[in-house]
């Protein structure tokens, strides 16, 4: 099994279809590398921003998963509030990952838990607690985020 | 231009049309084959009525199917393939013109009625009629082809069909294989590496029917199961687990049991995966299984450290699983529970379920000390709190050292609280001696305390009545005498590996009550004879008691001050000496002796005052329980497995030359375990 060759595969079908609000770009060098600018959806806290996101497909995919990160800042449940910018993503953990899950599948779900965050298994458990208990307060913590990192194309 | 091109060309056009299909007789050019699929287009449930039923096949026939009597119909299976019509077609000499085609059709098995055939053998005659005596195979075989879809009006308005018994394995098989060829010819999209591929290098899984490439499976189940991640030998379709878990629960609710998950290793055989590799998965899978069984015990021999037998997770045998019972497990949690509990002293696991087996070596261990199995009765200490036992246990401990004597079948402590020292067990109902722990026949258990039949008596003559009190620090006594002798090693405040535990309650209060009334045997001699036996209550006594009885599994207990000679009549063993040059094997051999030595001069006094009589006696404590514990204790220690033998006899102070070398002789025999053979030797034996 080729790593290579099904990356071919699902970038095309990505570059074919793009899942909705993203856009890949990468590296020919290097298929195992995609960026990924990803719109914030609108009707949520984080419309009108952009964020980065970095996918790395591991040497031995598809039979591992891909590593996903936000590289720009984001106030959620379930991304690490620094610079890592974690996911926390079920399909993404290795005892849930199988190997006939696809990049535009992940990519989908990434973008659905800006929509829908998931509160009840978070990485960032007072911004979990705040989301639960505290909306507004949550609201205006996620938009002073976006305002902060995640307009930088606008500046420059 | 005659019949025979019209023959040629008709036969031409064909075989272009069924280039696969057809096959023309060797023979005979003109003859030839069509193989016919019944393939149909939704399934159709055919019934296998029971053999008395197919003995009337008539609802199969007639344009009106009469609906298949149902209720005795249980045997019915949905197939959408049924073995194919061979439609054997020969067209003579005068075809088309003269003469019709000749039709023969059959089926392998024979499932289609012969009326069936029959009509439609007939038809061909009857579309050259039609069709003005032209060329007619085409028609009539499309003809044949368009009445596949209802099996040529056999199946009914419910849409089943009734087929022979006998033909039932044969169809099925066919419907198999016609599947299988079916998803070889097909394509697949594999969602591994997204390359569509024939069905023939593909693999159906078999319990959710998910696709993918053989070249895909077998990397990712080799490469899983080289990594030792066996959770991953899954379907490796997203969800595939999760999807098929709400079908189960949607379709039989209540049910609990999540879906098997997990690839069973024939069906990896079958991807196919190379056997070590399957091999490998059932032993990870089994190891991975004990492992997260919390309950699970492991052989105690650390060459081995294998599980031990369970009914739960029974060892892999060859390539497949082996069935786990499930109605067990509930019962084997509650059982292990205890032994995960640390420090507190919760319920205990039934007896039977501490004796465990390793799975891999065979042996047979308790597993709740670990040690070499030593028998349901006997109490012992979780291997785990060897080391730490609480300040509770610590003073049962001394208190069942100090106050009770231990059952000699079942080595059950036993406390007296009054009365006399015939005691019964009070979970065995064994009589024995609470002095000295012997046991005492049932049918005469008092004789133990007087003159025996021989005439000797033994070193618990005429104490029957003595710590008539009971035995406890409330009485403020302590008699440690049969507790010295089943556990030698023990002295109060030193806590070795062989320490046993027994919980509160466990003191007998009222065995030997019940026994008050029987007894009342040599009351007023005991009176009469002074009192001699303080010394075991006294507490220098125990001390060398104990020192004694911890000479190992051989122990000869020699005492009293008879003349040597006057019990040799008497009894099976003639008089002996001090064991001191005994070749013991067990390791302190030495002091041995010499505590023997010392007993016996510190018995010798007593002896006398006991035994005025100055009768040398045997006593022969070698019933079976005594023995039967002495064993375990000499495993136990596992110093060595020869025969204890326990001689407690009053002896002379000056034993002659004679008695001496037999002594040694006799003990040289037992240690060989041949002490039996001394008995033919001398020939002054009692019966």
């Amino acid at each position: 099994m080729s790593a290579a060759k099904r990356i071919g595969k699902e970038l095309a079908e990505c570059e074919a279809a793009p899942p909705q609000g993203m856009k890949i770009t990468y590296n020919e060098s290097d298929l195992h590398r995609w960026n990924i600018t990803l719109a914030g959806p609108a009707d949520t806290v984080y419309a009108g921003g952009t964020f980065h996101i970095t996918m790395v497909l591991p040497p031995d995919y598809p039979f591992k998963a891909p590593i996903v990160n936000f590289t720009t800042r984001l106030y959620h449940p379930n991304v690490t509030n620094d610079t890592l910018g974690n996911i926390c993503l079920s399909i993404l953990k290795p005892e849930n990952w199988k190997p006939a899950s696809r990049i535009k599948g992940v990519l989908e779900a990434v973008r659905h838990l800006l929509i829908e965050p998931n509160p009840d298994d978070p990485l960032e458990t007072r911004i979990a607690e705040e989301y639960k208990n505290n909306r507004a307060e949550y609201d205006k913590n996620a938009k002073q985020y976006v305002d902060r990192y995640a307009k930088g194309d606008a500046k420059k | 231009m005659d019949e025979e091109d019209a023959r040629e060309v008709e036969l031409s056009t064909i075989t272009a049309i069924y280039p696969e299909e057809l096959r023309v007789d060797e023979k005979n050019p003109y003859a030839f084959t069509i193989e016919l699929p019944v393939s149909l287009g939704k399934p159709v449930a055919v019934k296998f009525p029971a053999a008395s039923e197919a003995a009337v096949p008539v609802t199969l026939q007639d344009s009106i199917p009469t609906g298949p009597s149902d209720g005795l119909l249980v045997d019915s299976q949905e197939l959408s393939n049924l073995p194919s019509l061979q439609i054997q077609i020969s067209l003579p000499e005068g075809y088309p013109h003269s003469k019709p085609p000749c039709v023969r059709i059959s089926t392998t098995p024979p499932w289609l009625p012969e009326n069936v055939i029959i009509k439609l053998e007939g038809n061909a005659e009857k579309l050259w009629e039609d069709m003005g005596r032209d060329q007619v195979i085409f028609t009539y075989v499309d003809d044949v082809q368009q009445s596949v879809d209802d099996v040529f009006g056999l199946v009914g308005m419910d849409n089943t069909l009734e087929v022979g018994p006998e033909h039932k394995i044969a169809i099925l098989d066919y419907d198999i294989e016609a599947k299988r060829k079916a998803f070889q010819k097909s394509t697949f999209d594999c969602g591994i590496c997204l390359d569509p591929k024939k069905g023939s290098v593909c693999h159906r899984m078999l319990d959710c029917g998910h696709v993918f490439c053989k070249q895909c499976l077998q990397d990712f189940y080799n490469n899983a199961i080289t990594e030792g991640d066996v959770a991953s030998v899954q379907c490796l379709e997203p969800n595939c687990a999760s999807t098929r878990e709400k079908a189960a629960r949607a379709t039989t609710p209540g049910r609990r049991r999540k879906p098997k998950t997990f690839i069973s290793p024939s069906e990896l055989l079958q991807i196919p995966l190379d056997q070590d590799k399957v091999k490998r998965y059932v032993t990870l899978k089994h190891k991975a299984e004990l492992e997260s069984d919390k309950n699970t015990v492991y052989c105690p021999r650390s060459w081995c450290q294998g599980a031990a037998r369970s009914k739960k997770h029974k060892k892999p045998e060859g390539l497949e699983f082996a069935e786990a019972s499930e109605d067990e497990s509930d019962q084997e949690d509650t059982a292990g529970a205890v032994a995960g509990a640390d420090g507190k002293k919760t319920k205990e696991p039934a007896s039977k379920d501490l004796l465990a087996i390793c799975e891999d070596c065979g042996f047979a261990f308790c597993s709740r000390c670990g040690q070499s199995w030593h028998g349901e009765f006997k109490y012992c200490i979780p291997k785990e709190r060897k080391d730490e036992i609480t300040e509770e246990e610590k003073a049962s401990l001394e208190y069942l050292q100090m106050h009770t004597t231990p059952c000699p079948t079942c080595a059950a402590p036993c406390q007296k609280t009054q009365g006399c020292n015939h005691m019964r067990c009070f979970r065995c109902q064994t009589h024995f001696c609470y002095l000295c722990s012997a046991w005492l026949n049932p049918e005469n258990p008092y004789q133990h305390f007087n003159t025996q039949p021989s005439g000797e008596v033994n070193s618990c003559y005429m104490r029957l009545w003595e710590l008539e009190g009971g035995d406890g620090n409330d009485v403020g006594m302590a008699y440690q005498g049969g507790q010295a002798i089943r556990n030698p090693n023990i002295r109060p405040g030193q806590y070795g590996e062989h320490l046993e535990i027994v919980q509160g309650g466990r003191e007998d209060e009222d065995s030997d009550s019940e026994l008050d009334e029987e007894e009342q045997v040599g009351r007023p001699d005991a009176a009469a004879a002074p009192r001699p036996l303080q010394e075991p209550v006294q507490g220098q006594q125990p001390d060398r008691r104990v020192a004694i009885a911890r000479e190992g599994p051989l122990v000869l207990r020699i005492e009293g001050n008879a003349l040597p000679g006057r019990g040799r009549q008497a009894h099976r063993q003639p008089a002996a000496a001090p064991p001191a040059p005994a070749p013991a094997p067990a390791r302190g051999g030495g002091r041995q002796a010499v505590n023997g030595g010392q007993r016996g001069r510190g018995r010798g006094a007593r002896g006398r005052a006991a035994a005025p009589g100055g009768a040398f006696a045997v006593r022969q404590n070698n019933n079976n329980g005594v023995q039967g514990q002495q064993n375990q204790r000499a495993n136990r220690d596992g110093r060595n497995n020869g025969q204890p033998v326990e001689h407690d006899e009053p002896l002379g102070q000056a034993l002659n030359q004679a008695d001496e070398v037999w002594v040694r002789h006799f003990v040289q025999l037992a240690l060989n375990d041949q002490e039996h053979l001394i008995e033919g030797d001398s020939g002054d034996e009692d019966d």
